[in-house]
């Protein structure tokens, strides 16, 4: 009886195996992959469903890298801008290029899933180099994710957005674009201001004094 | 003048109301009376209870083949993934694409080159590896990312060397869990004597790294003049990598390290053991053991000699240092607050790690799984801050090797308790013959570092580096061992470890030994207490009034 019902689990483990196997094979067919990198739901040719025909295609080089981060403070890895504007209904001819010496990705999320699995455009460079891919984008005003998924690389400093027909709204924590939703906590520079604090103590004093003053003369006025 | 009196009066007897009132609330507070509390069952709900065994990898237990490198058999609950054995034993640019994405290794991670002895193995090998911050900031809310579990709810950030991999650090696209591949402890790397070894660090972490051998031949340089010691002022910075040159002559077990900012990176959990295997002909090696433990493909000579081969990496963890990442992300802040505002000299070892897991975690892969009349290879390493003594209940085992150095036949010492200073190795023969010294018999035996603190989690025991060396035919289907089900719904809780649960809050005893509830005074001296205490209000307000009175 047990025999006979492990006998059963096996089977339908194998079935779902080959089911999986055979699924992991179609996103291979959606992937491209050397020893340099890979490229995962490229697209250039297939509108999405709410796009008659494309609006306008855009040429955009991407840099990923250490050095990036060099004008931000706080930051270690960055891509060389932050944010890009594009119309709706765009294609976009992505050439990525790493400038460090380690592993980078540039991945779009929030995609739809129809076109794109997972409804991400994922480029990865295993080291210096780079990648070409298009992507063509839905109608919709959206701000899309764009970031390096290594551990940590998002979170100090290698994310960005890309907004289509103007985005909707800001994502947080791009380096100098927006503000984290959970901040670092650094000492405030009392002395920013040098004697300049004091100075705007006195004077608000003083205005405040005189005004009493004056103040109270008007009640004895009045009265 | 008798109005100061009554006014002197009010006071003192305020005062003394006062001095009463506090003495009387700690007595109603303490005094059991008759009747003690009864057990109160707040956290009896068993909503944070996991589940022993999630079962994901059925497929992966099997002794089985692939890529032509035969795997041995992994019972236990969470296996190695073969595919990645299987990678990593061929090489990644040997093996199938549909092997190599089940591997999720990098193409470039584990490269096979030439044969230079002809003896029928390749002899060039070029490993890649990356540092990665397991359960890290996110300055996107309140969560840390690349979560890695050591036990139950417990999650202290952790740096890891880790094999190039491709595709996300996550599980998947809407997950914060840390990939399988990224995990501690860092892996267990395997060559063969006389091999061309080099090992490009490729420094993926926003802090200086470097690998230090740690008693493997090397020479000081590498072919190009540059540095090959991995020592603090030859840092791999941020974004930059470097690789180092070895073609170690002597076999054994031996380390590899971060040696930049040293007690803090090593506490980090930058380490991690390597092995140098005997040259043999056809033979070849398992490169890389992710998460330590059993090795499923041993080399031509430890195959020979014995029936299995596990390696056993013990580390520790302090609670303060691995919260520092978890409280910046400004790299300058996390690298101030560990280097400079953090004394490591006061540095303590709350949590005790075999394999990247504590207990209960331990029975899920770092278990060692035995046949009857086997003898088993073990690598021990000791990548603790303090020494351990570990201990195997119901065996004695013999030492081979003391810090990849074969002992001589008067110094192949068996023994119960293995003590291992910070950074040495031993190489134990464990064989499991009943004969009441080698082995007592089939059990469930238990093994864990006899220092009492090993076997705790931030004080909670039973936890830390404890695991079980099972007997086959002692496990379930699951590969968990049996006669354990009772004591896996208290400790797969991580409510367990955030001490919200007593120690025995299931089965026949909770009622006696679970946790005490609040002293319900009786009704007559509540009354008392809030009439001495409405009194002592009156006063008060009396005094004041009298005080205004005077002033007007």
């Amino acid at each position: 009886m047990k025999n006979n019902y492990l006998r059963h689990k096996i089977k339908v483990i194998s079935i779902l195996s080959i089911v999986i196997l055979s699924l992991a094979q179609v996103s291979f067919a959606m992937m491209s992959m050397d020893e340099k990198g890979m490229v995962m739901n490229a697209n250039s040719d297939n509108l999405p469903k709410d796009c008659q025909k494309i609006s306008e295609e855009v040429n955009l080089t991407v840099h990923a890298g250490q050095k990036y981060a060099t004008k931000f403070n706080g930051k270690m890895f960055a891509f060389d801008q932050q944010e890009w504007n594009v119309a709706p209904c765009a294609k976009i001819n992505i050439t990525f290029i790493n400038d460090d010496q380690i592993r980078h990705q540039l991945m779009i999320h929030g995609l739809p899933g129809y076109l794109y699995p997972e409804g991400m455009l994922h480029l990865e460079l295993y080291g210096q180099g780079e990648l070409h891919a298009s992507v063509i984008l839905p109608s919709q005003k959206k701000t899309y994710l764009v970031h390096c998924e290594l551990a940590q690389h998002a979170e100090k400093g290698m994310k960005a957005q890309l907004k289509v027909g103007g985005g909707d709204g800001d994502l947080p924590s791009i380096p100098a674009l927006s503000a984290p939703v959970k901040t670092d906590i650094y000492t405030l520079d009392w002395m920013a201001m040098k004697w300049g604090g004091i100075l705007i103590l006195l004077v608000s004093f003083i205005i405040f004094y005189v005004g009493r003053v004056l103040f109270l003369r008007y009640l004895k006025m009045s009265n | 003048m008798l109005k100061k009196y009554f006014i002197f009066g009010a006071g003192l007897s305020a005062l003394a109301l006062i001095i009463l009132l506090i003495q009387w609330f700690f007595v109603l507070e303490q005094h059991a009376r008759a009747k003690p509390p009864a057990t109160v069952f707040s956290n009896a709900d068993n909503a944070n209870v996991e589940k022993p065994c999630t079962d994901d990898h059925v497929e992966w237990r099997s002794a089985q083949e692939i890529e032509g490198v035969s795997i041995l058999a992994s019972p236990v609950c969470e296996p190695d993934n073969p595919y990645t054995i299987a990678a990593a034993t061929k090489g990644t640019n040997n093996v199938s694409m549909s092997t190599l994405m089940q591997s999720h290794l990098a193409q470039d991670s584990i490269v096979m080159g030439e044969d230079l002895d002809h003896d029928g193995d390749p002899d060039v090998i070029h490993i890649k590896l990356e540092i990665v911050e397991l359960n890290g900031f996110s300055p996107d809310g309140d969560y840390l990312m690349n979560t890695y579990n050591i036990a139950p709810g417990v999650q202290p950030s952790l740096w890891v060397y880790a094999p190039k991999m491709q595709g996300m650090a996550v599980k998947n696209f809407n997950s914060r869990v840390a990939h399988p591949l990224l995990r501690a402890p860092s892996p267990v790397i395997r060559v063969e004597q006389g091999d061309k070894v080099f090992i490009t660090l490729e420094n993926t972490h926003y802090l200086p790294h470097t690998i230090h051998l740690h008693g493997v031949d090397h020479p000081w340089l590498n072919s190009e003049g540059q540095d090959n010691d991995g020592m603090e002022e030859h840092a791999i910075f941020p974004g930059k990598q470097h690789t180092y040159e070895i073609q170690p002559r002597h076999a054994g077990t031996m380390l590899y390290h971060c040696h930049v900012q040293t007690a803090q990176h090593f506490m980090m959990g930058l380490n991690g053991m390597f092995i140098v295997e005997e040259n043999r002909p056809n033979n070849w090696v398992q490169t890389l053991n992710i998460g330590a433990g059993q090795v499923r493909h041993p080399s031509a000579s430890v195959k020979k000699q014995y029936d299995q081969e596990y390696d056993l990496h013990y580390q520790s963890l302090d609670k303060q240092l691995t919260r520092i990442p978890q409280e910046a992300n400004d790299p300058r802040l996390i690298s101030q607050k560990m280097s400079r505002d953090y004394n490591m000299s006061t540095s303590t070892e709350n949590y005790f790690l075999l394999n990247g897991h504590s207990f209960p975690y331990t029975l899920r892969d770092a278990m060692i799984v035995a046949g009857e009349n086997e003898n088993i290879k073990l690598h021990i390493t000791n990548l603790q801050r303090t020494p351990i003594a570990v201990h195997f209940h119901g065996h004695k085992a013999t030492i081979m090797a003391y810090d990849g150095v074969d002992a001589q036949q008067g110094t192949q010492i068996t023994r119960d308790v293995f003590d291992i200073s910070p950074a040495q190795r031993l190489d134990l023969s464990l064989k499991t013959q009943n004969d009441g010294l080698n082995s007592y018999g089939a059990g469930l035996w238990m093994f864990h570092d006899h220092v009492p603190t090993g076997t705790t989690t931030d004080g909670m025991e039973p936890g830390g580096n404890m695991a079980i060396l099972a007997y086959k035919k002692l496990l379930d289907e699951q590969g968990m061992p049996k006669m354990h089900e009772g004591m896996f719904n208290d400790v797969f809780n991580k409510e367990y470890y955030a001490k919200k649960r007593p120690i025995w809050s299931t089965g026949d005893f909770a009622f006696l030994l679970g946790d005490a509830g609040l002293v319900v005074p009786e009704n007559g001296e509540l009354i008392a207490f809030f009439m001495v205490c409405g009194m002592l209000i009156g006063l008060i307000m009396l005094l004041i009034s009298f005080y205004i009175k005077k002033r007007s």
